[in-house]
């Protein structure tokens, strides 16, 4: 039996060593315009770590002085998305990704993963419109703005059309001022890639400043192409979409995962947050803020942060590499940033005006846990102007408990700054403590 | 004990059952190799997924023929004493612990699933296996392991 005994022993030793990988860096090091890069590190075994959900029972997000907080609407099924009309009413897009195929070992195991740092609640897969009539920042009316929808994230309104981005194509629908309810079936602009893989499922929507175009996030339909340089037709990129006809070409490119489209107020310039690439480490790759520059090519899947190659793509494409640029601005590595919005608003204190805020729905593949909070990065002059500031934290207890996840960002009416918590089923209302 | 052959402890309906077992992870483990090879020769990921299906359930399957196995070599002292039943199962072993690696090393993502960690590792096991098998079946056509004696005793 000493021949059974050594084995096993064996088998652990080399399993407990296929775990390690480099501590993880603190990641005030990977934030800013030059964040540090380690070097690579592949995984025999990537650090599994999702936060248990535990949910919010009463408790609420934490905000600095000057702010306070309170729920805008609790008991929802699955808000990722915000979305604030002219009127003052507020949609929130409640809704869930379509079945992961599985098409090796590997599928199996990282759909539990996904499951187990979810909600259990069954997405709406509906718009549901809020409004505040008494003006104290607590929605008294509610309603179903449009219901049956696929997998709906972006939503944005050019005149009297609104425009909605299901994972497979944009929708346009009439609306005027003050209606609570669409029940008309919508005609489509035009496609957007779906499934059957549909990896990256969130399809971000913004419209240009004039309104003549729409901006849609498209994101890779793989982490690094491991279901084939195919499935990533039209994808890990933004569209431009002309809003009279539905023609699109690629704004720009190699976007591994772009969401939070907005126009920066000031230089009408688009900007968006990206979702880097998994596996290479704790601290590989950054994600990041950036502005997007018409014609652009971002490096995803051939190399990250400019011009380093990943060895995982094969095969490689030197011409493409050659011309891949650096973003603006990292928020370090895994924090999965999935909403942004820029404040121009003037409820809040005047340090959080004219910057950007973020909503990191937080790490899945990093031993300490990073994101799980919003952020504020300031700016001036149109562009990135110091290191980010947690604004609203909690959302992790215990250290890796999660009692929620911020996704989508907006600000409403009166100026205060919305935060949708899939994992929380909430939406979340920051403003000043006095006004 | 003249006639008298190796006793396999493990049976079903008389017959061996390592020797039924075996054989199912021993070809998933060479189906590896090629399903490597053409992967490395074509970077098409279908071959690379192929590789992670074999490798499991290769595995899945060891996990009941090679402690089958052990049972075997101990249940008999006549086979604890050949050379080739020890050639044999340290061979295997072997190769399990190496295939659980590549296992692990074929779940990441994309090229260097494979190319060079993986073919490399699926390469050794397959040299390995064909080591651990001949002298398996050294154990059942020169010993006769398993095999009913012509002479009852």
């Amino acid at each position: 039996m000493k021949v059974v005994a050594l084995e096993v022993a064996a088998i652990a030793v080399l399993l407990a060593l296929a775990g390690c990988g480099p501590a993880p860096i603190d990641p005030s090091l990977q934030v800013g315009p030059n964040p540090y890069l380690p070097p690579i590190h592949q995984y025999l075994l990537p650090p599994m770590h999702v936060a248990k959900v535990v949910g919010w029972n009463g408790a609420t997000p934490t905000v600095p002085a000057g702010l306070k907080v309170q729920a805008f609407a609790t008991g929802l099924a699955n808000p990722r998305s915000l979305y604030v009309l002219p009127n003052g009413d507020v949609l929130v897009v409640e809704t869930g990704g379509p079945p992961a195929p599985v098409s090796r070992p590997k599928d199996i195991v990282m759909n539990w993963v996904e499951k187990m740092a979810h909600s259990r609640t069954k997405p709406g897969q509906r718009i549901l419109l809020f409004r505040d009539t008494k003006g104290d920042g607590v929605p008294d009316q509610q309603s179903v703005f449009i219901d049956h929808l696929n997998s709906p994230f972006g939503v944005v309104l050019v005149g009297n059309d609104l425009y909605v981005a299901n994972t497979n194509a944009v929708m346009r629908y009439p609306y005027t001022t003050g209606q609570t309810q669409i029940t008309d079936p919508g005609v489509k602009l035009c496609d957007l890639p779906g499934g059957p893989i549909d990896h990256h499922w969130t399809k971000s929507l913004t419209a240009s400043p004039d309104g003549s175009e729409l901006y849609a996030g498209v994101g890779s339909n793989s982490n690094i192409t491991e279901n084939g340089i195919v499935a990533e037709m039209d994808r890990a990129s933004i569209w431009q979409i002309d809003r009279a006809t539905g023609a699109h070409r690629e704004y720009a490119t190699g976007l591994r995962n772009p969401n939070g489209l907005q126009f920066e107020p000031q230089t009408h310039t688009l900007w968006a947050v990206i979702n880097e690439r998994d596996e290479l480490g704790p601290d590989l790759v950054p994600d990041y803020l950036t502005s997007i520059r018409d014609g652009a090519f971002y490096g995803w899947p051939y190399s990250y942060y400019g011009q380093h190659i990943d060895p995982r793509v094969q095969p490689q494409r030197p011409d493409l590499v050659a011309k891949a640029i650096a973003p603006d601005y990292a928020l370090s590595s895994h924090v999965a940033p999935l909403g942004m919005v820029f404040y121009s608003a003037t409820n809040l204190p005047a340090h959080y005006r004219g910057g950007a805020f973020v909503g990191e729905h937080g790490s899945w593949d990093r031993t300490i846990l990073n994101g799980y909070k919003v952020v504020y990065i300031p700016f001036a002059d149109g562009r990135p102007s110091g290191p980010p500031e947690d604004v609203v934290t909690g959302f992790l207890v215990d250290g890796d408990h999660a009692r929620g996840r911020p996704v989508g960002l907006a600000v409403d009416g009166k100026g205060g700054l919305l935060i949708a918590d899939d994992t929380g089923n909430s939406v979340w209302r920051v403003s000043a403590a006095s006004p | 004990m003249p006639g008298a052959t190796p006793r396999s402890t493990v049976t079903l309906g008389g017959l061996p059952l390592y020797a039924m077992l075996v054989p199912i992870p021993i070809v998933c483990f060479v189906a590896t190799l090629i399903t490597d090879i053409v992967y490395w020769q074509t970077a098409a990921m279908l071959w690379a997924d192929m590789s992670a299906w074999l490798l499991l359930v290769g595995l899945i399957v060891s996990l009941v023929a090679a402690p089958v196995g052990m049972i075997d070599f101990f249940g008999d002292p006549r086979i604890r004493e050949l050379h080739a039943a020890r050639i044999h199962g340290i061979g295997y072993v072997t190769a399990l612990i190496l295939s659980v690696f590549n296992c692990l090393i074929h779940t990441r993502d994309a090229y260097t699933s494979v190319v060079a960690s993986g073919l490399a590792l699926s390469a050794i096991v397959v040299v390995i296996l064909l080591v651990a098998s001949w002298n398996g079946w050294v154990l059942v056509y020169r010993y006769g392991m398993g095999v009913l004696p012509t002479e009852q005793q």
